[in-house]
């Protein structure tokens, strides 16, 4: 594979600035996962997922985040390929040159974090999409309430009078517009209460049935990682996820050209650093899950 | 000492080549390698075993950057800061069986057993590793102000003798620590510093069109080289780029 003319290094000065980039974007992930291990029923980790689906500016850095992502694993691809042609006779002895072992495995730790992406696109981001039909995905059907189908059977049977009648398909009217509204526009119950101007107690019946429009990561995350088998394949992953970031942040420096025997030493110490705490914070929510749910 | 060497053997660069062992003894621990593959193709003349093994060497005195061979995992071998010339036999245990190969890159092709071809070097600084104008005669101290650092890291940069152990060392063939240090060491005195933009350029394009790879930052050279080249000289070589991109007229 390769590319138009362009020189090596800048070649790895798009890679370095896109891995800074998604080096960011590790961060703002890992805080929105951080969320699931708050007692609070997932109210922290919806929100937060609501504000991802549906903020604007979110939505434009989604785009530039998978441009990123692509132009990263593109690039590298290709630079390692020309890599291994440029040698194409192998040493018979194996490297004794004391370097670290983060920094020779690059392709393959990424390639790793890559095979955990195909994982978690499946598992998240196609639901999201509406790609693949994720089985939390709420079917509006059953979103009608207790309260409404009770007065649904107790209508077929002529137990209501004229006035709980007309109450009850005013209601229903009001529900089915909305539900529609909701679901052609992708609208969550706090979005209703502010357009249709409704108190939170107008609210309440109907927040389950607006709810039913986009999936229930909350459950659906803690299903997923209370799995023993999946739980371990993520943190196998995100050990190498973090292999890959301690040679990446201070890569991305050197490659800038920011080296200076000042900072050396706190550049290295950093890249550690936040390489073994994203790792740590996105690791010990599938550990939480596992062992304390 | 006695050794026993499984040494690189190749009649041209198109043959095929492979590994032949051989023993010698009687090694003085003073010795230096290149001194005991002498002793061996001593005993192959006279013994008439086979053709001398071909190596490459001419000042053995580690400053001339032609002696180059990749022992045991290593180039210039078991020492920090040599070339192949510089390391002696005490660095290695008696009966000890050494790997002796050629630099392996595709930008470096085999001419016979460990002899490398390193024209790829000249190329590259034929293509700018120079100041194209004759800076006269040894000025008067002083006339010229270079501050202190700034010659100290041209003089450390210019300490590369272009031996090739960089590309050897690392695992993509990469260069860079060499066009890093002639870059350096040129860019940052005034006479070199006028062309610099355009001689990065030129350097780094050519080290592209001969096929080295691409530095992945593991500092297996930093970590072989002879002359303790550092990495920093790779990080300047990446501002010099940016720079000379960057401000690039039209």
């Amino acid at each position: 594979m390769n590319l138009p003319k362009i020189a090596s290094i800048s070649r790895k000065i798009v890679v370095a600035c896109v891995g800074l980039f998604l080096l960011v974007f590790l961060l703002v992930h890992m805080g929105i996962n951080l969320c699931l291990l708050r007692p609070d029923d997932g109210a922290w980790y919806s929100a937060a997922c609501n504000f991802m689906g549906t903020n604007y500016i979110i939505k434009v850095f989604e785009v530039v985040l998978f441009a990123a992502l692509i132009a990263h694993i593109v690039i590298t691809v290709a630079l390692q390929i020309q890599n291994w042609k440029a040698r194409p006779v192998r040493y018979h002895q194996p490297s004794k040159s004391k370097t670290s072992a983060m920094s020779k495995t690059m392709i393959w730790t990424g390639g790793l974090v890559f095979v955990f992406l195909a994982l978690h696109f499946v598992n998240f981001y196609f639901v999201k999409m509406g790609w693949v039909e994720g089985k939390y995905m709420i079917q509006s059907e059953e979103l009608i309430t207790p309260e409404l189908q009770k007065q649904y059977m107790e209508l077929s049977q002529g137990l209501l009078n004229e006035e709980e009648t007309i109450a009850f398909q005013t209601k229903m009217e009001a529900v089915n517009s909305i539900i529609t509204k909701a679901e052609a526009e992708n609208l969550y119950s706090e979005d209703l209460k502010w357009i249709y101007n409704l108190s939170a107690e107008d609210v309440k019946p109907l927040e389950k049935v607006v709810e039913g429009v986009e999936p229930d990561f909350y459950h659906m995350a803690y299903d997923l990682f209370a799995n023993k088998i999946y739980s371990f394949i993520y943190l196998i992953l995100f050990v190498a996820l973090a292999f890959h970031l301690i040679h990446a942040m201070q890569s991305a420096f050197q490659t800038l050209g920011l080296n200076h025997n000042k900072y050396n030493k706190f550049i290295e110490g950093f890249s550690w650093v936040y390489a073994i705490v994203i790792a740590l914070g996105f690791a010990i929510v599938p550990i939480y899950i596992m062992f304390f749910v | 000492m006695n050794f026993t060497l499984k040494i690189w053997r190749q009649e041209n660069a198109k043959a095929k080549g492979r590994f032949e062992t051989y023993k010698v003894e009687n090694i003085s621990s003073d010795c230096s390698f290149l001194e005991m593959l002498d002793i061996l193709n001593e005993s192959l003349i006279s013994n008439k075993i086979a053709h001398p093994v071909c190596f490459d060497n001419d000042c053995r005195e580690g400053i001339c950057g032609m002696c180059g061979l990749y022992i045991n995992g290593r180039p210039h071998g078991n020492d920090d800061g040599v070339t192949t010339c510089q390391l002696h036999m005490r660095k290695f245990t008696d009966g000890e069986t050494i790997w002796i190969e050629p630099w392996r890159a595709k930008a470096f092709p085999v001419i016979r057993d460990l002899v490398v071809d390193r024209t790829a070097y000249d190329k590259i600084i034929q293509a700018g590793g120079y100041v194209s104008v004759s800076t006269g005669g040894v000025p008067d101290a002083n006339s010229i102000l270079i501050a202190k650092d700034k010659a100290d890291k041209a003089m450390d940069a210019a300490e590369c003798i272009g031996c090739g152990a960089c590309v050897a060392a690392c695992k993509n063939a990469s260069a860079m620590l060499f066009v890093s240090a002639k870059v350096s060491h040129l860019a940052l005195l005034p006479q070199g510093k006028v062309e610099a933009a355009n001689r990065v350029q030129k350097m780094v394009e050519k080290m592209d069109e001969l096929g080295f790879g691409n530095c992945t930052n593991t500092y297996a050279c930093e970590a072989e080289c002879p002359k303790l080249i550092k990495r920093s000289n790779i990080a300047r070589l990446n501002r010099e780029w940016i720079c000379a991109r960057v401000g690039k007229e039209k």
